[in-house]
């Protein structure tokens, strides 16, 4: 074999070992790697009352009430399968409304109730301008 | 001999087209730009901030296809032993570094507004930022071996391993669960409305044609140093 | 929040970081170049 051919081979094996080394590095890391819980997931692992996590998902539609002092919300987090009551004291992103995704770093206090202290607004893969939104997305917006 | 037949054939072809790419790159750029500052709506959640994407996402799109450029190059450096990869491959180096950088700076700079953070260590923010240090070890690299002489394949062989983590960004959304959302444009279509998508590929292409004559002038100046350097060792050794 | 500051604030880091790229690369190939030629003709 010519050196250049026995070079080109050596490179492609050492690139196939790479990728495949990665490949099964990247599929075990595929639960740690994960940003936040999603409810149906929260509640199928038991995360533990009072360990610190990010749950995400969207805001329910129609769940969002805003307590008599103002500053508390609460509402319900859901990814279609689960859903889990959540509260939050503080100020939202403006991209925080009913219909869209969030992510809440907080923990359970009881199965099924989380207290966030914090709240990233999580946007979607869709751009559109106002007037083609228009009705479709009529949600109410926190904002007073 | 055979060593400058090729840099002479690709100087006289890189010459003149280091100018043309450059402006017309400059050009695309700006129109899309401006057409994006000023022509398109505003998006029905982001408001306003959208326009940052006819930035963000061309500096995504160079910092990756620059680690990509270098890649193949240290394929070739490897294999064939041609002698314009090694300089190639680092004259994409420190551009490449850059659009990494622009494209986290735009993006936390979007993540603020939007997502209520600058900061988050999600899948693709972090596999970006990796890159991006990538860029760095690789310059730090290079720069030691070039100096040293003969150790350039410690730069191709990293050149080459670094390449598996593009595959780990560009998957990174839809493997992992992210704050960064999903891909907005696939081969089959876009999820990106048209009014406001239209100054995308004007930026895109634009500045990609820029970053071609920035690696074109990078690869000249190296060139013309590799010249330089060969001729003042001559002429030591005759001294 | 003003979204125009963010928006500005974006497109100047990517135009001045762009602009300072090409024409750092400009002036290091240009001084190279000429380097290289001058010594030629000695």
């Amino acid at each position: 074999m010519k050196a250049k051919n026995q070079r080109l081979v050596l490179t492609l094996a050492a690139l196939g070992a790479l990728v495949a080394a990665a490949l099964l590095a990247m599929s075990a890391l595929r639960n740690q790697a994960s940003f936040f819980y999603s409810p149906a997931d929260a509640l199928r692992d038991h995360v533990r009352p009072g360990q610190a996590i990010r749950l995400g998902g969207m805001v329910e539609k129609g769940s969002l009430v805003r307590e008599p002092d103002g500053v508390t919300i609460d509402f319900r987090v859901t990814d279609g399968a689960a859903s889990v009551a959540a509260r939050y004291t503080g100020i939202v992103p403006d991209l925080f409304r009913e219909g869209s995704g969030v992510v809440a770093e907080g923990r359970f206090v009881a199965p099924g109730t989380f207290v966030a202290d914090t709240i990233l607004a999580k946007h979607d893969e869709k751009y559109m301008p106002p007037q083609i939104a228009g009705s479709m997305h009529e949600t109410k917006s926190l904002k007073p | 001999m055979h060593a400058f037949a090729n840099p002479t054939r690709f100087l006289s072809l890189a010459r003149p087209l280091t100018g043309w790419l450059g402006w017309a790159g400059a050009v695309l750029a700006l129109v899309g730009i401006i057409a994006g500052l000023t022509l398109t709506p505003r998006d029905y959640l982001q408001g306003e901030t959208v326009r940052i994407m006819y930035i963000h996402v061309p500096a995504a799109w160079l910092g990756m296809a620059g680690w990509g450029g270098i890649a193949a190059a240290s394929v070739a450096e490897l294999v064939w032993r041609h002698p314009l990869a090694a300089i190639a491959a680092r004259a994409t180096a420190v551009p490449g570094a850059v659009f990494a950088a622009i494209c986290l700076a735009s993006g936390s700079i979007w993540g603020r507004p939007t997502w209520g953070t600058w900061w988050e260590w999600d899948g693709r923010l972090t596999s970006m930022l990796v890159l991006f240090f990538l860029y760095i070890a690789y310059i730090a690299l290079a720069d030691a071996s070039a100096d040293r002489g003969g150790g350039a394949r410690v730069a191709a062989i990293f050149g080459l391993v670094g390449a598996i983590n593009l595959p780990i960004i560009h998957f990174s959304v839809l493997w992992w669960r992210t704050l960064h959302q999903g891909q907005s444009i696939g081969f089959t279509g876009s999820t990106i409305a048209p009014s406001i998508l239209w100054p995308l590929p004007l930026t895109t292409i634009g500045f990609t044609l820029l970053f071609t004559a920035i690696i074109l002038m990078r690869m000249r100046m190296l060139l013309a140093n590799a010249k330089l350097e060969a001729r003042q060792r001559r002429m030591g050794g005759a001294a | 929040m003003n979204p125009w500051l963010f928006v500005v604030a974006a497109y100047a880091v990517a135009c001045l970081g762009t602009l300072g790229l090409t024409l750092a690369s400009l002036v290091a190939m240009r001084r190279a170049e000429r380097a290289a030629e001058s010594l030629k003709r000695r």
